[in-house]
């Protein structure tokens, strides 16, 4: 940590706060929302903590600002002022966010110093983490194994939450007829630009390349299911963007998608149940040993987590790519921005 | 050799860094705020990164070789990208009527 750095990024994270919630142009306020994910992505590198820095780069700064230019241009893009008489409720609403930074500031003294080896959290669990990963898992990234194994159970109910926030979005806004609110903005109606177009065709192999590199390789590094899935959803915004949905849909169709939504959850959860049959306890993956050709239970673990892992990158990257697919339409999958 | 390599490549790109946000802010109008935006921007970001790729050569284990390799490939990538979205960019500028600054004025010229 040098506190130099931090102050000065903590700094620019509250500056970009108050400017996210007081510019009037929502799509101002999305950029610089982005701005404040990259912020907390520093922090988190500068503290160490790579995973989750590495999360917040793709699905903070990344997928959820080009869903929010999505959502702006579908909706409106100006924030209307309210009218008078809301004093009450401002003055109101100033004393409760006071009250709570106020209560807030007073219980941070009761914190542990950051990484005091002295805390409750440093001298229970983690020390059991840090020290038996590698003899139980055999995976060298405690964050994967943590993450995958022995909290398992959290991280499936995580992917069922993104999936069931995925099938909100398709229920809410899916439409089949044809008629519709008007077209509010016609950004790019028609628009064909070879350059984006050659470059996005040439580049988004190299991104799923990459994300199932992530995907696979977070055993050993930063990485894992959701990071490789969001950067997977990206590559196909990335040709929704440049091209157009029919583009996207000759790729990977509108059921195949949902259906790969599900088929990752069902992954996941696969295994989970696999073990239960085999006469373990749900998600105990040592017992696969039994199924798996030459591994034994610590090697059989490690596999199962690479199994799961599959199975968050199928359903993230199904999800990001319906959202975005049915905020840029209207629910109509007709055309994009 | 490699410190004097690695210090020169970043000092280019902190300088460039440098002229890119001057250029960025006084600049007279949209498009050559994007000439500087676009231009300054990936040859710092690529220099900086070539420097970075040197400095790791220090000790040319397989490691920091493969590393090294791998700040290349994004250099690349920032090579492809970045210049893509700038000229994005700079279309969608053009496409919504945004008039080039111009030195004699017109009386027609929006303010």
């Amino acid at each position: 940590m040098i506190w130099q750095l931090d102050l000065l990024i903590l700094t620019l994270v509250v500056l970009c706060a108050v400017a996210t919630v007081s510019v009037k142009d929502l799509l101002s306020s999305a950029i610089i929302f982005g701005t404040y994910s990259f912020l907390m992505c520093l922090l988190w590198t500068e503290m160490a903590a790579v995973d989750v820095a590495f999360t917040e780069a793709a699905v903070g700064a990344g997928v959820s600002t080009v869903l929010f230019f999505a959502a702006v241009f579908r909706t409106t893009r100006l924030l209307k002022f309210r009218p008078a008489g809301r004093r009450l409720a401002k003055v109101l609403g100033l004393a409760a966010a006071l009250g709570l930074g106020g209560m807030l500031f007073v219980a941070e003294g009761d914190f542990p110093a950051w990484s005091d080896p002295n805390s409750p959290a440093s001298t229970h669990l983690s020390p059991y983490y840090l020290t038996q990963t590698l003899h139980d898992t055999a995976v060298p990234n405690v964050v994967t194994s943590v993450l995958a194994d022995y909290r398992g159970f959290d991280t499936m109910f995580e992917t069922a939450v993104i999936f069931v926030a995925g099938l909100a979005v398709v229920a809410l806004l899916r439409r089949r007829e044809e008629t519709g609110p008007p077209e509010l903005y016609q950004v790019g109606a028609g628009y064909e630009d070879t350059i984006i177009r050659f470059i996005a065709r040439k580049m988004a192999p190299f991104m799923q390349l990459f994300a199932l590199y992530v995907v696979a390789h977070g055993h050993h590094s930063p990485g894992g299911g959701f990071q490789g899935g969001v950067i997977l959803g990206a590559s196909f915004i990335l040709l929704a963007i440049a091209f157009d949905f029919r583009f996207v849909f000759s790729k990977m169709g509108e059921r195949a998608n949902i259906l790969f939504g599900n088929l990752g959850v069902l992954i996941y959860a696969g295994i989970g149940f696999l073990c239960l049959l085999l006469g373990a306890n749900f998600l105990d993956y040592s017992i696969l040993e039994k199924i798996l050709p030459a591994t034994d239970a610590v090697m059989a673990r490690s596999h199962a987590m690479l199994g799961v892992e599959i199975g968050v990158a199928i359903a993230v990257m199904a999800i990001c790519i319906s959202i975005y697919l049915h905020l840029a339409s209207h629910g109509r999958m007709d055309k994009g921005l | 050799m490699i410190d004097i390599l690695t210090v020169g490549l970043v000092s280019l790109g902190l300088f460039s860094f440098f002229s890119t946000t001057v250029g960025l802010l006084r600049l007279p109008d949209f498009y050559c705020r994007m000439h500087a935006a676009g231009k300054g921007d990936v040859f710092s970001s690529v220099c900086m990164l070539l420097g970075f790729a040197v400095y790791l050569l220090h000790h040319p284990t397989l490691e920091m070789v493969l590393t090294s390799l791998k700040i290349l490939a994004i250099s690349v990538f920032i090579f492809l990208a970045s210049p893509t979205a700038t000229h994005a960019i700079v279309d969608a500028g053009h496409a919504s009527g945004v008039m080039p600054w111009l030195k004699e004025k017109k009386e027609e010229e929006a303010p």
